[in-house]
């Protein structure tokens, strides 16, 4: 079959399908029929601990994601941090040689390569939660036709979207935004400020400061403002160069 | 031996494409600094589809590639018919017995002089021999300074299109080659070949899933 037709056909089936493990299997059947072998879709997290409501598609080898898990290597791993670089899929093979690696990085990669795990391609994703994540194809025997790119790169995309819309079916009807006072007062108190000065630096009193940053952390759900910082910084509410003075 | 990948047996060399399409990267891009797409370590273009025909040397096809070229049919959209349409003065010939050959790409760690030159040497006689079976008479191109007076030089019939365009090392010309029996012997003879190079594997039957 074409790979335009396998992967048209795997869109479709997004569309209409909404048992999220029905999408899972169809994603890794689309990518091993456009000739991948092993696949990891995923957050940058130990695999075998995924966080909730995180796209988490791993079919690597088990016995290495034991060992990988057991040595924390998420924390490490070349192949997540240059997909937190890189804004398009790279080769590991261009890339990572370009990459300052220490000993231990390097043995993440030997130690993978043993399992099967060489010569891959990764595919930075966007997601809406906090991690960062990406897509890792290493592909089987018979190789991928390179005129498959495209539709690789159009199953991963539209694929981790779909997954994430099911798996956070509110995501978008109750995105939290900011009203402006909140948010100038949340930056502040990012920048360390108190109550007092962020109100002399607003004209506001500082009770008005206190109460704004309250009804953040409100709308967030969370107890302390430096999580309301950070949510409101992964969320786009704040942009991290106005935290820095 | 130089590999011929079609769109008939393409499925059999996936390692082989890809790796060219690597290597056009490195060369192209990296080296030569040509203004490309690229995307995963891969140079591919519009260009770049089922139709193109591949002419890949590597002793097999899990091998290291010393050097490939495209060819294009000239009936659907190729380069000189839409980038380079300026370097020829009358309409570029076309047709079903016309092909273009581009992305003519030695190895990225090809050393220069000699080895290259037998190796430029070996893909016309690949060219050729593969022209000649296909029917095709004609062999359109567009070559540099360094490239224009080899090909000519070996005994490959062919004429300019146009005028050169651009200075020095940048200067690019188009060409039209004769395909020919008598042609081959030529470069056959210059480049000491004594044997046929191309070669051609039908892909498996797909297997059953």
């Amino acid at each position: 079959m074409p790979a335009s037709k396998i992967a048209l056909d795997f869109i479709d089936f997004c569309e209409k399908q909404t048992d999220v493990a029905k999408i899972e299997d169809r994603f890794v059947a689309t990518l091993n029929a456009l000739g991948y072998e092993h696949i990891a879709c995923a957050s940058h997290v130990d695999p075998l601990r995924p966080r909730p409501g995180a796209v988490s598609i791993v079919n690597y080898p088990m016995p290495w994601l034991e060992h990988y898990s057991h040595g924390d290597f998420a924390r490490i791993d070349p192949v997540f941090l240059a997909a937190r670089i890189m804004t398009s899929p790279f080769n590991w093979d261009e890339c990572l040689t370009k990459m300052r690696l220490s000993r231990e990085q390097k043995r993440v990669l030997a130690e993978g390569a043993d399992y099967g795990l060489a010569g891959g391609m990764t595919i930075p994703l966007r997601s809406p939660d906090v991690m960062p994540a990406s897509c890792s194809l290493v592909a089987g025997p018979d190789g991928v036709d390179p005129l498959a790119m495209a539709h690789t790169l159009m199953v991963v995309i539209y694929g981790h979207g779909a997954l994430h819309r099911r798996l956070n079916p509110n995501a978008l009807a109750e995105p939290v935004i900011l009203p402006p006072r909140e948010r100038e007062c949340l930056t502040l108190a990012g920048r360390g400020k108190s109550d007092w000065v962020i109100g002399e630096l607003l004209g506001v009193s500082g009770r008005t400061a206190h109460n704004s940053i309250e009804r953040a952390k409100k709308r967030y759900g969370v107890s302390s403002r430096t999580q309301a910082v950070v949510r409101a910084v992964f969320d786009a509410q704040i942009n991290v160069d106005d935290l820095s003075n | 031996m130089i590999y011929i990948v079609s769109t008939e047996n393409r499925q059999a060399f996936h390692h082989l494409l890809t790796e060219m399409h690597r290597h056009r990267k490195q060369v192209f891009i990296d080296k030569l600094h040509w203004r490309l797409d690229h995307n995963a370590g891969l140079e591919i273009d519009a260009y770049d589809s089922e139709d193109a025909i591949y002419l890949i040397e590597s002793k097999t096809p899990r091998g290291e590639i010393s050097v490939s070229a495209r060819l294009l049919p000239t009936e659907r959209p190729h380069l000189l018919g839409e980038q380079f349409r300026d370097l020829c003065e009358t309409p570029p010939p076309t047709g079903p017995n016309v092909w273009e050959a581009t992305r003519f790409c030695p190895a990225p760690d090809t050393p220069a002089g000699e080895p290259r030159r037998l190796m430029l040497g070996r893909m016309i006689a690949g060219i050729m021999e593969t022209a000649l079976i296909f029917g095709i008479d004609q062999v359109t191109y567009v070559a540099d300074a360094a490239l224009a007076p080899l090909a000519r030089k070996v005994g490959w019939d062919v004429r300019a299109l146009g005028p050169p365009r651009g200075k020095g090392r940048h200067k690019i010309q188009a060409f039209a080659a004769r395909i020919d029996a008598d042609g081959l012997r030529r470069v056959r003879q210059a480049f000491a070949i004594n044997a046929p190079l191309i070669r051609f594997v039908p892909a498996e039957p797909a297997r059953a899933a």
